[in-house]
């Protein structure tokens, strides 16, 4: 589809010269559609994308960071400080280089990396890490024709990616959990089946089940179904509905537990392009 | 901390746990009041998200309560209850949130004396433990 013939190129700091200052210009609803990619991790992507939310018409989350945080906000697991001190070291404090005047700080970090819709009311989602090419293709038919679902669709299918898969999924009892490169996987057969993480179960369709087709499990980047919402919990669920160490009884129980500890890296196995929001401090440690 | 009453979400089997809670109240079985109990058709039933659920909106402590091994109505649904609940506490640390505040306890409708005893000691637990902390700066 031919898009740039049609819209003009309001501001795009990543490739055209645009500065803050072009955009504080503007008058308010100025730009018909803002498409912002990225979590919100310090002030100024804060300051920027209320500016943007001033000047636009519609925000539209694109890209799974935009839409869920993202892999940046795994970071959330820790505290602002302890995120610092892992990456320079005790004692650093942010500041300008040495000599150099305030303005010239690194932007304050904000407590935790947010999604777009945390930061300003957010219109439409076009999801993805990075979003397939049929459902950009979607967003622009609809907004270049006019023609626009109600506000705070998501781009992509209501209904859960095993449905576009190729795969034929039988939900089999798991015996084992295994990581993609320990197995070479039957073509055809679905991945979790032969016990890969694939999370196509929670995820929304929308790219043809593009990482199955290729071998590779899903690892959720068009974002949890409606039905499932929290993506990570209701895949604790399915697990545990799937696993199995021969007859169920007590006596079973050291071997289930065996296959469950088999997950390794549950949280960024489950949860890789968001972390759910958790009102509480980290606890257990201290 | 010695005022901190911490407040317990518990579902409860309906055939089992839900009826031992029922027999400790007409027992006139001493248990801490600080327990909302919810019915459920079976410990298996009990999605990871409702207790998450509960513990962001306030809860200190989820109890599920569920049919001895061997006894449940379903046959099978207080093992995939122990399932999603050992997975669960895989996940918890993670997300700031100490396992010890989820329990799950087999509970025989004929046991009040024991789920008296169960909630009194998971309450004593999470006094311990302190309220479920809110993020002030991250
Ligand atoms: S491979 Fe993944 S997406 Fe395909 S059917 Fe199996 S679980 Fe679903
Ligand atoms: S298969 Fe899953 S991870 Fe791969 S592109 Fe589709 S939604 Fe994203
Ligand atoms: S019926 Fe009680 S745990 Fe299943």
């Amino acid at each position: 589809m031919e898009v740039l013939s049609q819209v003009e190129i309001a501001f795009w700091p990543a490739l055209a010269d645009s500065k803050k200052a072009d955009l504080e210009a503007m008058p308010k609803g100025y730009i018909d559609a803002a498409l912002i990619n990225g979590a919100i991790r310090t002030q100024e992507n804060l300051e920027m994308v209320r500016l943007l939310r001033e000047k636009s018409k519609l925000i539209v989350a694109y890209g799974a960071c935009a839409h869920l945080g993202g892999i940046p906000s795994l970071a959330n697991l820790y505290g602002r400080e302890e995120l610092l001190k892992a990456a320079f070291g005790d004692g650093w404090r942010p500041g300008p280089p040495p000599g150099a005047p305030q303005e010239d700080a690194p932007p304050e970090l904000l407590p935790k990396a947010l999604p777009l819709a945390q930061a300003v009311p957010v219109d439409y989602t076009v999801p993805g890490c990075p979003p397939p090419a049929g459902l950009i293709g979607e967003f622009f038919s609809a907004f270049l024709s006019g023609e626009m679902p109600p506000p705070g669709h998501v781009f992509a299918k209501v209904k859960a990616l095993c449905e576009e898969c190729p795969r034929t999924r039988e939900e089999r009892v798991l015996k084992k959990i295994v990581r993609p490169h320990e197995i070479v996987p039957d073509p055809e057969a679905c991945l979790l089946d032969q016990g890969i993480i694939c999370l196509g179960p929670v995820t929304r369709g929308g790219c043809s089940a593009a990482c199955p087709s290729a071998g590779m499990p899903c690892t959720g980047c068009l974002g949890p179904t409606p039905k499932a919402g929290d993506m990570g919990l209701s895949m604790v669920s399915a697990l545990a509905s799937l696993v199995r160490a021969g007859e169920e009884g007590e006596a079973a129980i050291p071997s289930e537990n065996e296959i469950l500890d088999q997950l390794v890296d549950p949280i960024g196995t489950l949860y890789k392009y968001g972390v759910p929001d958790m009102p509480c401090a980290k606890e257990g440690e201290g | 901390m010695a005022d901190f009453e911490p407040k317990v979400v518990a579902f409860l089997c309906r055939w089992c746990a839900y009826a031992g809670a029922d027999l400790a109240g007409t027992s006139r079985l001493q248990y801490p009041p600080n327990v909302v109990p919810i019915r459920v058709p079976c410990s298996g039933r009990v999605e990871p998200s409702w207790v998450v659920d509960a513990l962001q909106k306030g809860a200190d402590g989820v109890l599920i309560g569920g049919c001895h091994p061997g006894d449940c109505h379903y046959v099978s649904g207080n093992y995939k209850a122990r399932r999603r609940v050992y997975l669960l506490k895989k996940i918890l640390p993670e997300l700031g949130i100490a396992p010890e505040r989820v329990r799950l306890e087999w509970v025989s409708a004929t046991e009040g004396k024991r789920f008296a005893q169960v909630v009194a000691d998971f309450v004593e637990e999470l006094r311990a433990l302190g309220p479920m902390k809110v993020m002030s700066e991250g």
